[in-house]
């Protein structure tokens, strides 16, 4: 498939040797000066592009207190080295947390510490070159922003937000990256991720309507722009494209659907992810994010509700209320996951479902590392670990769990998030997916596993991905709202 | 001699200073520098109270390296060893600081004995892992190496003039006395001392410009030092 | 900027081999960019290039997987109307590969 080998599944995550440029080069397109001007960046590199490199780097230094303290503060005692997927797929030492942080550290102390002034590389100070920025472009871009290293490290530091500012950076420059810009323009300008139109997501959301209907007898609708609706869904664009993504759509629609709610989707807020995020950019994420408040308070909606995306949630979720808020027009002034509100509907009874519909599969739950990590569910805090398993276990009878040392808080990314979830470096994704990879070979060969469920649009499309390359069928991967729209008995109308 | 304790007592205040000032200054850069962004990294507690709750056992136990695996838990023991061995040498110490000797302070002293000993032992442990285990080795900087080394010198010249080389206990506490009340007193005439006292300065000069401000950071790293609570308040900052 | 030349004409594409202007297109160049993967096009390839311009042509957007695979499953039936057989079709990919032997710009997002 690629020039590249795939790691063996061997039934064990070990830490490899190190291998100093294994993953060196694996790059990311850099966008073309008209995408560029078109979100906002300078086209490409000017002349003086270290000055604006150090210029942009002092005012990251004083806008996030995130970076100033990280950067500050590493004591290099190594417990994160061994956390990153990338690194354990790799072997690459830049992919170990510290020293992917390394190349902005030694550009910090260059030029803002006193020690660094003082006494250059004695005091491991750099300079900014283009050697040293082109290693940024590669590393800051194999970097998922999953916050794993985060939770072992004594002081909880957390590469994504380095990560962040140094694409921050490196786009203040002239230097994007096309994936994620062609994406954040989308977003801003027509609406989604993929770029579809008012005419072709009605069509789309149409055509899901008809699907369900063939399947089930029943017409769940999939209302548009419905003004006066209840709930307003924001979800991925991803749902309404690709598979799996697709049947968790359809297992939303049946849910409110069966519980008799009245919801809408809307054309202007068509989307729930937020790439604004993944490029460290607080205007952008900003103006993303802004869509969804936009068309709730148009469309007059009670509430607002995250489809599954770990990262829209966490945008969503720990965000928006900063970026957007308040929204004291709604009733419910923060915005829900449907996970959340699928188990609420199950525990109040209504909903009736059939859990031998799902019998054929043994299902394993992989946690997002933007769920797990970086946002919460419920009232308590662990609570977006368990909803997704009670509503699993509310579906299906057969549930097994994958190592706990890579599940919950400990979760391994897909290998693709954060930005990274682009074909050119699909070396780097195929590579980053081995641990959870070996995880899921081991619940298989024990377990019988045989249902890989996410509540990630990334995942989702990562893993459908990257799983053939480690000889499994990537029908496996699905969603959680797949199994619930499986087991869900429709038309029977009781309940609410 | 005087002269030269003079010389002793105006490089004491000048490291006392750049320590307590650069301290400060860097404790007012991070209050000031502004989380635009609500990060905790979850679970994470939902009020301060629970933040508080958090940090403890971040500090007193240091809690996330126990997650990691076994060479964390070499990390752990040589890393905990020392910081509690660090805290009872500098309890001890205040014996040197204070007239008369609070009570506190003497019933320190035996144990603070025994830390001086183990110390080195601890800081042999976080200097060894750093050249045996090669992604150790890739990440460690001069810096690194320095400042172990630095406090390892510290340790053996105190043990040094403890058991071997002792000088007058009256003529160090009139000393450091001196420092300490503003009326500056002759150093000893023990060059075992010297050297453990320029040790000590080093270090307090080094301080604030160096990693060892995970000692303050640990406090205020909003990953930890924020309360999940997004649905609650709403998080703002004045550039945002 | 890549290019791809066929019959004396030369086309400009981006780093991935897609069109970048699909209106350029023509049935030549699909047979070209399946050339140089080795794929022999068939009549079964040519539905879905066909399918997935028309919808381009209403939608500026590729269609949904779903919708392009039940389009097969209308004329050669459910066995092949799903997924699995337009991978077999297009083994880098429906989405991928298939939209750019349409000319169609790659999807992005999370798909």
């Amino acid at each position: 498939m690629a020039d590249f080998k795939t790691p063996e599944l061997t039934g064990a995550v070990t830490t490899p040797k190190i291998t100093p440029g294994a993953s060196r080069h694996i790059k990311q397109f850099i966008a073309k000066p008209e995408l560029m001007e078109k979100v906002g960046f300078p086209p490409q590199k000017a002349s003086d592009w270290k000055e604006q490199f150090i210029r942009k780097m002092g005012e990251v230094l004083k806008k996030y207190k995130s970076v100033k303290v990280f950067l500050d503060i590493c004591v290099r005692c190594g417990a994160c080295t061994d956390k990153c997927h990338y690194y354990l797929g790799t072997g690459d030492p830049r992919n170990m947390p510290v020293y992917r942080q390394e190349l902005m550290r030694t550009v910090y102390r260059k030029y803002f510490t006193t020690g660094g002034k003082l006494f250059g590389g004695l005091a491991a100070a750099r300079e900014i070159s283009d050697e040293l920025l082109d290693e940024w472009w590669v590393y800051f871009y194999q970097c998922s922003e999953c916050r794993r290293c985060s939770v072992y490290c004594p002081y909880g530091i957390d590469t994504a937000e380095i990560t962040m500012a140094a694409r921050e950076i490196m786009d203040s420059i002239g230097m994007g990256s096309k994936y994620n810009l062609e994406i954040v323009h989308k977003a801003e300008t027509i609406g989604n991720n993929l770029g579809m139109n008012p005419d072709a997501l009605k069509s789309t959301w149409e055509f899901v309507e008809e699907e369900i209907e063939e399947k089930t007898g029943v017409r769940a609708k999939l209302p548009v722009d419905v003004e006066g609706a209840d709930v307003l869904l924001a979800t991925p664009s991803a749902d309404f494209f690709a598979e799996p993504h697709i049947y968790s759509l359809e297992g939303y629609a049946k849910v409110f659907h069966q519980a008799g709610i009245s919801w809408t989707l809307s054309t202007h807020a068509s989307e729930g992810g937020n790439f604004g995020m993944f490029i460290g950019n607080y205007n952008h994420m900003k103006t993303i994010n802004k869509r969804i408040w936009d068309a709730a308070r148009d469309l007059k909606v009670k509430r607002v509700i995250a489809g599954e995306c770990g990262h829209a949630w966490r945008a969503m979720y720990a965000f928006s209320n900063t970026l957007n808020g308040p929204f004291d027009f709604l009733q419910h002034k923060s915005p829900q996951h449907i996970c959340e509100f699928t188990l609420d509907l199950i525990k109040k009874g209504a909903l009736k479902l059939d859990k031998s519909a799902n019998d054929e599969f043994t299902v394993t739950y992989h946690d997002s590392c933007n769920v797990a990590r970086a946002s919460s569910m419920g009232n308590t805090p662990g609570d977006q670990f368990t909803i997704p398993r009670e509503l699993i276990n509310a579906v299906c009878n057969k549930f097994v769990e994958m190592d706990p040392n890579t599940t919950g808080e400990r979760t391994f990314c897909c290998g693709g998030g954060g930005g990274v979830l682009t074909d050119e470096v699909v070396e780097i994704r195929v590579k980053g997916a081995m641990p959870r990879m070996q995880e899921y070979k081991k619940i298989k060969d024990s377990h019988g596993a045989n249902f890989f469920a996410l509540i990630c649009a990334i995942c989702k499309a990562q893993f459908t991905k990257v799983f053939p390359y480690y000889g499994i069928e990537m029908e496996e991967v699905g969603g959680v709202h797949q199994l619930i729209s499986n087991a869900l008995v429709m038309g029977a109308k009781e309940g609410v | 001699m005087n002269g030269l304790g003079n010389v002793f007592n105006l490089l004491a205040y000048a490291a006392a200073a750049v320590f307590i000032l650069g301290f400060l200054y860097k404790v007012i850069v991070y209050f000031k520098t502004p989380s635009p962004l609500n990060i905790p990294t979850t679970p994470g507690p939902k009020t301060s109270g629970g933040v508080v709750m958090r940090l403890i056992p971040e500090i007193l136990f240091f809690r996330s390296l126990l997650k990691g695996g076994a060479a964390e838990k070499i990390l752990w023991f040589g890393g905990w060893v020392f910081h509690v061995c660090f805290l009872l040498i500098v309890l001890r110490h205040l014996r040197y600081f204070t007239y008369p000797v609070p009570g506190f302070v003497m019933s320190f002293q035996q144990i603070g004995i025994w830390a001086g000993l183990i110390f080195p032992l601890a800081l042999l442990i976080l200097i060894v892992r750093r050249f045996t285990n090669d992604r150790l080795a890739t990440i460690s900087l001069f810096a690194d190496y320095f400042v172990l080394l630095l406090i390892i010198g510290i340790g053996l010249t105190g043990i040094l003039l403890k058991y071997f080389m002792r000088t007058s206990l009256v003529e160090v506490k009139a000393f450091i006395l001196g420092l300490v009340t503003f009326s500056p007193a002759p150093m000893p005439d023990s060059t075992m001392f010297t050297i453990h006292f320029l040790l000590v300065l080093v270090l307090l000069v080094y301080f604030p410009f160096s990693k060892l401000m995970h000692a303050w950071g640990v406090l205020v790293a909003p990953t930890r030092a924020q309360a999940d609570n997004p649905r609650e308040v709403r998080h703002m900052t004045p550039w945002a | 900027m890549p290019t791809l030349e066929f019959e004396g004409k030369t086309y400009e594409v981006d780093e991935e081999g897609y069109l970048m202007d699909w209106s350029q297109w023509n049935e030549g160049l699909a047979g070209v960019m399946a050339k140089e993967d080795g794929l022999e096009l068939t009549e079964a390839h040519w539905d879905v290039i066909r399918f997935l311009r028309e919808y381009f042509e209403k939608y500026q957007i590729a269609p949904m997987i779903k919708i392009l695979t039940k389009e097969l499953a209308k004329k050669y039936g459910k066995e092949k109307g799903n997924t699995k057989y337009l991978y077999e079709l297009y083994p880098a990919g429906p989405a991928k590969q298939a939209c750019r032997y349409a000319g169609l710009p790659k999807p992005t997002g999370c798909v």
